[in-house]
């Protein structure tokens, strides 16, 4: 019997990820893409789950005479997801933050360029408890 | 106490089944999965992921139309071909190739083609087991919505979506970055063939500006290390185009951001991209050579 239980405890465990990710995907195609159109969306499943504290950063061509919508939309379990766009010298572009929060930027470029989405997550208060809080994290990108 | 070990237990299997999508038969591939690691989800550290984002085939073959390009149905991979790739390597690069091939022929409003390639996609899709993402629903909706372009394209993008994250989702990235590698070059292939006829500024461009999600897609291919040798063989090929791309001069550095009719425009002191006629040939040559290997 504890045999059993160490065998589905370490199968849920090990498929822990592939359920995250597949909510993950639900939450980013009903909860975000809507807020992509007009622009149709490129064709890269760009999600992941993050932490409080964590970070992640997208690298994405941009062409010139095209218009880009890009839209970073986090679980509301993440709470506000402070996300930037910045160029090849670091210089940031465009900035969401707690103080001017806002899901998507839209713009085009004057020559095609390469520019980097960087995304972090604030340190939450825990609460004093052991939960560990994980949500989605999608970065879509539509042109038209 | 048993009880309630017995309801979580089946509670979690029910939720796991429900989450892989069901009946799906597992894979029989060549290729080394990454093994799953819970700690992608219990983390206790600071991380920083970085994620490679490639244009896509509808992208790269819209950016083709507007540069004044014309279709030519007789450089695509023939569909004939399809029953040829048994290795799921194969099987991936050609996902992306006939993914580019119908994403050009949709674009060009070739519906009759554009349906040829569905069909391709989706035996290619099979094949991979990845019907999850690409079944015969979505045939059957494109084939309803063939007469209308927008809705046509809509649907092409979002089944692509949808196998790039089912793959994702499933642990099997590398398969992915294996049909994003496909699509990829069959687009600079396409580029490259029309170039031969239409040798235009705009077209050279586009084709020059590859350098940018080449470095990316190099990037993306080297993530999974060299252990699988489709991945270490798409990544040489992939290198042997880089050394061609390394000397063509791509915009960078600072960037200034002003308003345009609205819309916020990001722009950059430096000159367009730009090819020679030595560097054009070069790179047609190799990527020729290189897309052949992977349809035959």
């Amino acid at each position: 019997m504890k045999l059993l239980h160490t065998f589905l405890g370490a199968l849920l465990i090990a498929a822990l990820p592939s359920v995250a990710h597949a909510q993950c995907r639900s939450f980013a195609k009903n909860k975000c893409m809507p807020a992509m159109a007009p622009y149709k969306f490129n064709e890269t499943f760009n999600a992941a789950q993050l932490a409080p504290g964590e970070d992640a950063q997208v690298d994405l061509t941009f062409y010139s005479g095209q218009e880009y919508r890009l839209l970073v939309c986090a679980h509301p379990i993440l709470g506000h997801v402070n996300w930037q766009l910045a160029d090849g010298a670091g210089n940031v572009l465009f900035n969401s933050t707690p103080d001017a929060p806002k899901d998507s930027f839209d713009f085009k470029v004057a020559t095609t360029q390469k520019l980097s989405v960087l995304i972090s997550v604030p340190k939450g208060d825990q609460g004093g408890t052991n939960m560990l809080t994980v949500g989605c994290v999608a970065i879509l990108l539509g042109y038209k | 106490m048993m009880r309630a070990h017995y309801l979580f237990y089946s509670f979690t299997i029910a939720l796991l089944f429900a989450a892989c999508g069901g009946g799906d038969q597992p894979v029989t591939q060549e290729l080394n999965v990454p093994a799953l690691d819970s700690a992608d989800i219990i983390r206790s550290e600071r991380t920083r992921s970085i994620f490679y984002n490639i244009p896509s085939p509808m992208e790269t073959a819209g950016l083709l139309k507007s540069a004044g390009a014309v279709y030519d149905r007789d450089i695509l991979n023939d569909v004939k071909n399809v029953d040829n790739y048994t290795a799921a390597s194969k099987q991936a690069l050609n996902l992306g190739i006939y993914g580019a091939d119908l994403s050009y022929a949709s674009v060009y409003n070739n519906t009759q083609e554009s349906m040829l390639y569905t069909s391709c996609a989706q035996k290619l899709a099979k094949k991979l087991d990845v019907t999850n993402a690409f079944n015969q629903a979505v045939v059957d909706r494109l084939e309803k919505n063939r007469n209308s372009r927008d809705s046509l394209l809509n649907i092409i993008s979002e089944t692509y979506w949808q196998v790039d994250a089912y793959l994702k989702e499933n642990g099997r990235d590398n398969i992915s970055a294996l049909m994003v590698a496909g699509g990829w070059v069959e687009g600079l292939y396409i580029a490259t063939q029309v170039a031969k006829q239409h040798n235009t500024p705009e077209l050279r461009q586009r084709i020059a500006e590859q350098r940018i999600p080449l470095d990316d897609l190099v990037g993306l291919v080297k993530t999974y290390g060299p252990d699988d040798p489709a991945i270490a063989s798409a990544l040489k090929d992939l290198e042997r185009l880089q050394a061609l791309f390394a000397n063509v001069v791509t915009p960078s550095g600072n960037s200034t951001i002003t308003q345009e009719d609205g819309v916020a425009l990001i722009g950059g002191t430096a000159p367009p991209a730009s090819l020679s006629d030595e560097q054009l040939s070069a790179i047609t040559e190799a990527t020729f050579a290189i897309r052949s290997s992977y349809i035959n």
